[in-house]
């Protein structure tokens, strides 16, 4: 791991990028513009712009130096040095590890060990620090919002910024109690954050993107999309419609459903946004209720709040925290 | 009406007629026959009998198609889009700030494909005054449309049934422009086509269209990763258009006998080795004027989109010519040239050809042997390309003074 003061001499000349891989509503975006607002030299961020919603996978970009003309590329950032990943379960839904160079640090909101994700990311050449922080955020701040949390892990393999200059922009930006209870968060995430190190570091000269990446090779092309842009349903071309998107893995509660208590009376059924509440005829003729589909539910929970006997309940997806591979 | 002007539309045309009328009541008669399924448009100064007229066949029985009406040019252009993307031969029109208005919508006619047709009769775009009169608006946006401009009423009679042909084959949306008020609204003499020729020049092919059959999203969004693939894809598209336009040119010359070129050339062997360069109406006048000013030549441009740069730049190099006299009907206040002049300067590059553009006729002033004169005149002087290469012509400087022309 880098020291504090050859960060500082690698920012002289180089730019650091960070990439932040979040849900709609985690608050990637508001951890990376904190990175930007706590660093002491010049930095941008940008999201991935597009409309986001809710819980769909979200993607958001630091560039950090001391050099300004080093931090005036607008593109995204291709080639990070540190990736910080807010939801476990994009682990599998994203790239998370592309263009990170060998040595490059992965950060991630986990309960799993970190040799269990480098199976998952298929890389042994990365350094792996885990966090609770999905804990640490019902401890602390009482709600599920992890990114200032992640920070603190950022902050502790990084070294890009101290633990006061992240504290100074949180109160900053930040209202009321609030504002100091994420300082206690970062706190915390700070001697709790797990390391897992290879003993490699990044070369920071090297610009490690993956040749043409913005142009999503392997989608079809030009000549083998329609020619009037139209996309058609009974053909395999793009993939279509609303079911086509696992809506599922969005959501930060598993439904459950409870057989005994449940009426049949298809209140869930009809606000049901995503058609996630399944049905079957019975053998009477009518419409029973038989279950949720956990794949396109993305737990906005409509369903819970109507349902008339509470025969619906909610349950958090991450379990509670298990041991991780001590430093 | 007391009036009938489209009576001779109401029966059958079974050999060719010699009539007169004017260019907007032939381009109804042409679009009638050939066998619109859908008519949609808002009247505009000086688009307005084109649409009239063809309610009347309508009314009449005569043509069996909707008529439908609708509150602006921008949901004309809409419904028109999506007519003619449900499978229906559709028909629109429009001129100046209705075409404006219609901006939004024209790109996703190019985008999807459909052979829609336009009537333009070009007129000027308000500002700093409202003017009813003459421009080029047409060549202010360019969304990818295929566009012919037509000289007189014969021509854009003609141009009616042309547009049909090429946006058929090209699978592109097709407008054609006549000159508003100069030939919508003059009566000349012209020769109608027998409906049976014209069908047999337009049939109704299959195409892609909308369809329950085939259920699909059309226009929906696209992130980044596809956006480009289909815009190559229509730029590729178009490469072949200007080809099946001559072809259009070729089919229509043997059904008719009348003869029309993407760029049609008069008198180029000249010895002053110089020619003027334009298109619509006014190329009938320096047609006239030439009779007694042989020195100089005309090219005149009827295919403006696509626009046919090869061709140009092989007529002014098979003719030597030396220099160019550009005249547009339209003005740039921050580009180096008016759009018109850029499209030619552009093909000219690699060429060198001097030249010069000459800004006329706008918002309906007229064009005439003085405006000729004086740009042949100046020309004359012109040895190379520096200074401004634009210049206003027929303009009132003071009460008693002419701008740019000593009288």
């Amino acid at each position: 791991m880098l020291t504090p003061e050859q960060v500082k001499n690698i920012l002289k000349e180089n730019c650091i990028n960070l990439r932040f891989h979040a849900r709609g509503g985690q608050g990637g975006v508001t951890a990376s513009n904190l990175c930007v607002e706590a660093f002491y030299g010049y930095g941008v961020c940008q999201p991935r712009f597009g409309a986001e919603r809710m819980g769909s996978p979200t993607e958001s970009y630091v560039r950090l130096s001391a050099d300004y003309n080093l931090v005036r590329d607008n593109s995204a950032v291709y080639a990070p040095h540190f990736v910080s990943v807010l939801d476990p379960s994009l682990l599998t839904e994203v790239d998370v590890t592309a263009g990170v160079p060998h040595g490059g640090w992965l950060i991630v909101n986990t309960t799993m060990n970190q040799l269990e994700i480098q199976d998952i990311v298929k890389r042994k050449d990365l350094n792996i620090a885990t966090i609770d922080a999905t804990r640490i955020a019902f401890d602390i701040l009482g709600r599920n919002i992890t990114n200032t949390i992640i920070l603190g892990a950022l902050v502790r393999v990084s070294h890009l910024v101290t633990l006061d200059e992240l504290a100074d922009a949180i109160l900053k930006r930040f209202k009321g109690a609030i504002a100091g209870k994420n300082v206690e968060a970062i706190k915390q995430a700070i001697e709790e954050t797990c390391l897992y190190e290879t003993g490699n570091d990044p070369d920071f000269s090297e610009n490690t993107k993956v040749p043409y990446q913005q142009v999503s090779l392997g989608l079809p092309g030009y000549q083998e999309l329609d020619i009037a842009g139209v996309w058609y349903c009974d053909e395999d071309v793009i993939e279509v419609g609303s079911d086509q998107v696992i809506t599922g893995s969005w959501g930060e509660y598993d439904m459950i459903w409870d057989e005994e208590k449940c009426t049949d009376c298809a209140q869930c059924w009809f606000i049901c946004p995503d058609f996630a509440i399944l049905r079957k005829k019975g053998e009477d003729g009518l419409w029973h209720m038989s279950g949720i589909d956990t794949i396109h539910c993305k737990s906005c929970q409509n369903c819970l709040e109507i349902c008339p006997v509470q025969a619906i309940s909610k349950k958090l997806k991450q379990s509670p925290a298990s041991c991780a591979t001590p430093e | 009406m007391s009036i009938e002007p489209m009576k001779l539309f109401f029966k059958p045309i079974k050999e060719p007629i010699k009539t007169a009328m004017i260019g907007n009541y032939a381009v109804a008669g042409g679009v009638t026959q050939t066998d619109p399924d859908v008519i949609c448009a808002f009247p505009i100064t000086p688009q307005t009998q084109s649409v009239e007229g063809l309610s009347d066949v309508v009314h009449q029985g005569r043509l069996k198609a909707a008529f439908v009406n609708v509150e602006s040019e921008l949901a004309a252009m809409s419904y028109s889009t999506a007519a003619c993307a449900a499978g229906a031969r559709t028909f629109t029109a429009t001129a100046s700030q209705g075409y404006l208005l219609m901006a939004e919508a024209l790109p996703m006619a190019v985008g999807w494909r459909v052979p829609l047709t336009m009537m333009i009769s070009a007129r000027a775009f308000n500002a700093p005054n409202l003017s009813i009169w003459n421009s080029w608006e047409y060549t202010l946006i360019d969304f990818g449309w295929n566009c012919i401009v037509s000289e007189n009423v014969q021509e854009t009679y003609d141009a009616a049934i042309l547009s049909v042909m090429i946006s058929e084959d090209s699978l592109f949306p097709t407008m054609f422009v006549h000159d508003g008020f100069i030939i919508s609204h003059s009566v000349q003499q012209l020769t109608l086509i027998p409906d049976e020729v014209v069908l047999n020049l337009t049939p109704k092919k299959p195409r892609h269209h909308i369809t329950p059959e085939h259920p699909g999203t059309w226009g929906g969004i696209v992130t980044p990763d596809y956006f480009m693939e289909g815009r190559l894809g229509l730029d590729i598209a178009k490469k072949p258009v200007l080809g099946q336009i001559e072809d259009v040119f070729k089919r229509f010359k043997k059904a008719t006998g009348r003869e029309y070129n993407s760029i049609e050339s008069y008198n180029l062997d000249n010895p002053s080795k110089t020619a003027f360069i334009t298109m619509g109406s006014v190329c009938g006048n320096i047609i006239s004027w030439m009779t007694k000013n042989k020195d100089i030549g005309l090219i005149k441009m009827r295919t403006y989109r696509p626009f046919p740069y090869e061709e140009l730049q092989k007529i002014v190099q098979e003719h030597d010519i030396e220099k160019l006299i550009i005249l547009e009907k339209s003005d740039s206040l921050n580009n180096l040239l008016p759009p018109f002049a850029t499209s030619i300067a552009t093909a000219l590059y690699p060429l060198g050809t001097l030249f010069r553009t000459f800004i006329v006729g706008l918002g309906g002033r007229d064009v005439t042997k003085d405006e000729f004169d004086v740009a042949k005149k100046k020309m004359q002087s012109i040895t190379d390309m520096k200074g401004q290469l634009y210049q206003y012509l027929g303009v009132r400087e003071t009460k008693n003074k002419m701008h740019g022309v000593d009288i």
